[in-house]
């Protein structure tokens, strides 16, 4: 059977005798049929990508270098790379708290998730009733940002829930997300309970891959469960621990929702990040310009970050 | 495939690939608008934040009359919740589908003037609006000296305390002065060995930009402070007047009598806070959820520094204004007449009286409009006597700064004011900040 997708290689072309040209202008025909043919199929997906992915990132690229108020977009203002520099300009509070913020909260919200899911992940390795334990520790993120957030914005209220155990043990009341240098790690707690949920389903699946002949083989050597764990577990873990470290870092440095609910970006510019501060001055102040500015340098980052993180992965001999 | 099916029109796969294309190009096209036929009547659109049910009815009420008793041209309503109405201005707006009224907040109407939204009010009803409403309600819908639209609520801000928690700490009634507001903050806070608020003396709150803000512009236009400069194009905060309020709000801070951490719309509520600055809109809310306590909350006006220094306060508020887009201008504006300034009978006031349409409607609803002629019969006896105070200050509040950038302006506030509060910088810092931010902010918007 000739497989017609083929490519016609140039020695065969080079070869083929002239009166075998009705044939190959006849196969040549039915391969762009097959091409048109294969393209009208893609058409509705590739209309799909250009409508919503390149056209909004062409778009927002027109932006970042523009002065838009989001109403008319005959509107548009051409200011070259003044939105940019405008991010960095002296006494802008882009760089500083607004993006070391992103980058504290997704570092801290990685480190605690991550830590938190491996420990759990390994105990419920061990434990009985595997399913009914992973559906707990998944419960929180299958509810809705809101209610998480206001549920322990007032369980760290003065008098909420956390005050009230400091105060049983008699310590005196913390002002948690009323103080700016205790406001982004209480929140940052918070994000990692919520993300740990998807960690652990990830990880017990990675435990699960690791084949047991190692543990028995590490068992006959008299290796410890300490031993065991950095020796064989962590290393054969690496795999999954990337996934889970670029995806919850990717995560943590574009999420908002959280904050937007628990402390709005505040006391002062305490919890602010990145993506709140793009919203609002897109939404609320109509600097579309700044806005899209700043989603770009957010972009750059966001690369940055992944890129070193596949790098130090990939050093250490594993591919995500 | 068979000869037939080739030459017998679409084929199952061309057809097959059009139809995405086609729901595609179908989603993607204009909604009907009408139909446009000579004859048929015009169809106005307004767009508000009257989504919930009260609000919803209570203008539904006035437009089916507009509706029944009008065949030429009909009005639409469409409401999204205030927190979604800035947005959906923008969008609506540059999708090329902007509502022919819109009723914004009077804060935006320097961005959405400077965007080419809202479109001058002609002359004759330019005369009609200053004639007819107090000067806060008509700043409030000016820009540049200009009039935008017709001012429906607006918010005169005063201070509430609780008569309870004053009496308790020995104090006979509301303060009037700053020295007095500041003794009766101190003597009426109370904390617990941990340190918890159980009383704030008065009520400073970070819960967002309207109530951080407010409270401290109203204090600030009570010390004849303004928070933009004449020209509008910087911020007037670093003043005398500024530096007094933020002197105030940092004692009360550091010395206990304010923690600006707790949410005081519940607190006050649970007879939690002795004082606090508010709008008038707030009164109807205690009164449903306090039930009988609601009688120990008094209303008075914010104090001033001196005893002798003149009142002064905040107001803020929402105007209807007409679309630049608008094809049919002439037919909003003329509605808008009808709604805002004709008068009609009002069955639950004396024989005779009236007031117009909006103001039935905001009083209803609990709220005020800057007509103070229609708030008197409207509010007459039998009202609420705290809603006095609020009426009384449309006679000398001051507008919310509605400039270009304002919102920004108020949300770089608002973060120096928390600053401030949380010891993250001096009186001294954060006045200089806040100017630095304003001004550089402000002046890009122009």
């Amino acid at each position: 059977m000739v497989n017609t997708l083929a490519p016609e290689t140039t020695e065969r072309a080079a070869h083929s005798p002239r009166s075998a040209g009705p044939a190959v202008d006849g196969r040549r025909r039915a391969r762009r049929h097959q091409a048109v043919v294969a393209y009208l199929f893609l058409a509705p997906t590739l209309l799909f990508f250009a409508v919503f992915l390149i056209l909004p990132l062409g778009f927002a690229l027109l932006l970042s270098m523009s002065r838009w108020a989001g109403f008319d977009l005959d509107d548009i203002d051409p200011v070259g790379l003044d939105n940019f520099t405008g991010l960095f300009a002296d006494g802008s509070t882009f760089l500083t708290p607004i993006l070391t913020n992103t980058l504290l909260f997704a570092l801290g919200t990685v480190a605690l998730a991550l830590a938190g899911s491996v420990v759990v992940a390994t105990c419920i390795n061990n434990l009985r009733f595997q399913g009914l334990w992973r559906t707990l520790y998944f419960l929180p993120i299958v509810t809705t940002v809101v209610a998480v957030g206001n549920v322990w914005k007032y369980m760290y209220e003065p008098g909420g829930l956390v005050n009230g155990v400091l105060n049983a043990l008699g310590l005196g009341s913390v002002a948690f997300l009323q103080d700016p240098d205790t406001a982004l790690p209480s929140v940052v707690v918070v994000q990692a309970w919520a993300s740990v949920g998807s960690a652990i389903l990830i990880l017990t699946a990675g435990l699960k891959s690791i084949p047991e002949s190692y543990y028995e083989a590490a068992a006959l050597d008299g290796a410890g469960p300490v031993t065991v764990f950095w020796k064989i577990t962590l290393p054969l873990l690496r795999p999954s621990l990337l996934f889970v470290c670029i995806t919850q870092f990717l995560t943590g440095l574009q999420s908002f929702a959280l904050i937007i609910v628990m402390t709005k970006g505040g006391p002062g510019d305490a919890t602010n990040v990145a993506a709140l501060e793009m919203y609002r001055q897109a939404f609320s102040y109509g600097d579309w310009g700044t806005a899209s500015a700043a989603a770009f340098m957010l972009f750059v980052v966001v690369l940055l970050v992944t890129l070193v993180q596949l790098w130090i992965f990939r050093r250490k001999g594993e591919d995500a | 495939m068979t000869p037939s099916r080739r030459t017998g029109g679409l084929s199952r796969r061309h057809f097959a690939l059009a139809l995405p294309s086609a729901l595609l190009a179908s989603g993607c096209a204009a909604p009907h608008q009408g139909t446009g036929r000579p004859g048929d009547p015009i169809v106005l659109t307004l767009l508000s934040h009257y989504a919930s049910g009260e609000l919803k009815e209570a203008l539904q009420g006035p437009v089916d009359e507009w509706n029944a008793t009008h065949d030429r041209v009909k009005v639409r309503t469409k409401a999204v919740e205030f927190t979604d109405l800035l947005t959906t201005f923008m969008v609506r707006q540059a999708a090329g589908q902007g509502a022919d009224i819109i009723q914004p907040y009077c804060l935006w109407n320097g961005q959405l003037v400077q965007a080419g939204v809202l479109r001058p009010a002609p002359s004759e009803h330019t005369a009609e609006i200053t004639r007819g409403y107090g000067k806060a309600a008509v700043g409030a819908a000016s820009v540049g000296g200009k009039v935008y639209g017709y001012p429906t609520e607006v918010q005169t801000y005063a201070l509430y305390y609780n008569k309870r928690l004053l009496r308790e700490a020995g104090i006979v009634g509301p303060p009037r002065t700053w020295r007095e507001l500041e003794e009766t903050a101190y003597r009426t806070a109370k904390r617990d060995r941990y340190g918890n608020t159980l009383v704030q003396g008065f009520g400073l709150s970070t819960y967002d930009d309207s109530t951080t803000v407010g409270q401290t512009l109203a204090l600030l236009n009570a010390a004849g402070g303004t928070f933009v400069s004449a020209d509008g194009r910087g911020t007037a905060i670093d003043s005398t007047a500024g530096r007094a309020v933020f002197d105030l709000e940092h004692r009360l801070v550091v010395k206990g009598a304010s923690a600006p951490g707790i949410n005081v719309y519940k607190a006050f509520q649970s007879g939690q806070v002795a004082m606090v600055v508010s709008a008038g809109w707030w009164t109807g809310s205690l009164k449903a959820q306090m039930g009988k306590d609601y009688r120990d909350v008094g209303v008075a006006p914010v104090p001033v520094p001196k005893a002798d220094d003149a009142p002064a306060t905040l107001s803020t508020g929402f105007m209807l204004g007409v679309n630049t887009a608008s094809e049919h201008p002439r037919e909003a504006w003329e509605f808008l007449r009808w709604l805002n300034t004709e008068k009609v009978d009002v069955k639950s006031a004396r024989k005779g009286a009236t007031a117009t349409r909006m103001s039935s409607l905001q009083v209803s609803v609990g709220s005020l409009t800057g007509r103070a002629d229609d708030m008197r019969t409207l509010l007459g006896q039998g009202s609420d006597p705290n809603l006095r105070p609020f009426l009384d200050a449309l006679a000398y509040a001051v507008p919310e700064p509605n400039v270009p950038g304002a919102q920004q302006a108020k949300s770089l506030l608002r973060k120096n004011i928390e600053a401030l509060w949380t010891g993250q910088q001096s009186v001294d810092e954060a006045l200089r900040t806040t100017r630095r931010q304003v001004d550089q902010e402000v002046s890009r918007s122009w």
